[in-house]
């Protein structure tokens, strides 16, 4: 099923979910973040280039103000390309795992593989997080040798923060998946 | 140990009531009495006066950054989102299967959170 929802993150921004099947047993759910806005990048912008210019204004020396302008540049770039994360999605292939990938502003993408032996389930948790508790979705790891305890857990959708009606259509989702290897017969 | 008021409390009570008016007053003659006269009356090794204000203001510095530590400390031990702290411990894992009864109260029990978030999220209303 295709469509795009619009939802909102735990702190107030508005996201977009977008769920793609593929085919029966493969599922694409990407949860789309708040583009960089254009008033907190001039409002950010101008107090760099504020400060620098009364510390100018104080030891007059030219050097601040080039400083300045090159911290601003270098600080945007660094910005987009290691913390600015557009797009969370999460490739669910019944059969062979589960991938979860990130990309930035600047178009790097960094991704996560997690082959379905290791996967115990796909759980909406909830935690303690910056004095505020919060529900998030994660993946539930299992040692192969001991398919009762909980080894891991890996905590998805972190930059982005969907809130609960946003996860429970995406755990719908990975559950309808996750069912089918339950009735599929075990091949080892 | 019931908190009712005991003969001995009342005494306890009172003891250190005294005992705390005496102290302040001796740090009240400690503070303002002048040393001349304090040296005449024999009374030569006291500390030096610069503690009786220094104390005090050590003291009210601690209790302000005592509030910053403990919110400090209560961030530093809550469990980060990727630990299994946050969904199980050593109780949960060592926990033992009661059979169950008919009639009778289910024994208390940790769910896991597999069966929790299939019983809250799955079902179609």
């Amino acid at each position: 099923m295709e469509g795009e929802r619009p939802y909102l993150s735990a702190s107030g921004a508005p996201l977009s979910l977008r769920r793609r099947q593929h085919s029966a047993s493969c599922r694409e759910l990407a949860v789309r973040c708040p583009r960089l806005q254009l008033r907190s990048l001039s409002a950010a912008t101008s107090a760099v280039w504020l400060a620098a210019y009364g510390l100018f204004a104080l030891c007059q020396n030219s050097m601040v103000l080039s400083a300045a302008i090159f911290l601003t540049l270098a600080g945007l770039i660094i910005y987009l390309h290691f913390v600015k994360i557009d797009q969370e999605s999460l490739l669910v292939i019944g059969s062979l795992g589960i991938q979860v990938t990130s990309s930035y502003a600047s178009g790097k993408e960094s991704t996560t593989f997690i082959e379905m032996s290791r996967v115990k389930d796909v759980v909406i948790n909830e935690a303690v997080h910056m004095q505020k508790v919060i529900y998030y979705l994660c993946i539930l790891l299992q040692d192969p040798q001991d398919p009762e305890g909980v080894s891991e857990v890996v905590p998805l959708f972190q930059s982005s923060k969907p809130r609960l009606d946003c996860l429970i259509e995406v755990y719908k989702s990975c559950q309808e998946i996750l069912d089918q290897r339950k009735t599929a017969p075990q091949s080892s | 140990n019931s908190p009712a008021p005991l003969p001995e409390r009342a005494i306890y009570g009172f003891a250190l009531f005294l005992g705390s008016w005496f102290g302040f007053i001796l740090y009240l003659i400690w503070a303002y009495v002048p040393e001349t006269w304090l040296f005449s009356l024999g009374l030569t090794y006291w500390p030096q006066k610069y503690w009786a204000v220094a104390l005090p203001a050590y003291l009210l510095v601690a209790v302000g950054i005592g509030y910053v530590l403990l919110f400090g400390i209560n961030m530093m031990s809550t469990a980060p989102l990727n630990s299994t702290r946050t969904i199980t411990d050593n109780y949960a894992k060592k926990q033992q299967h009661k059979k169950f009864q008919e009639e009778a109260i289910p024994a208390l029990r940790d769910v896991p959170i597999s069966e929790v978030n299939r019983m809250f999220f799955l079902p179609e209303k």
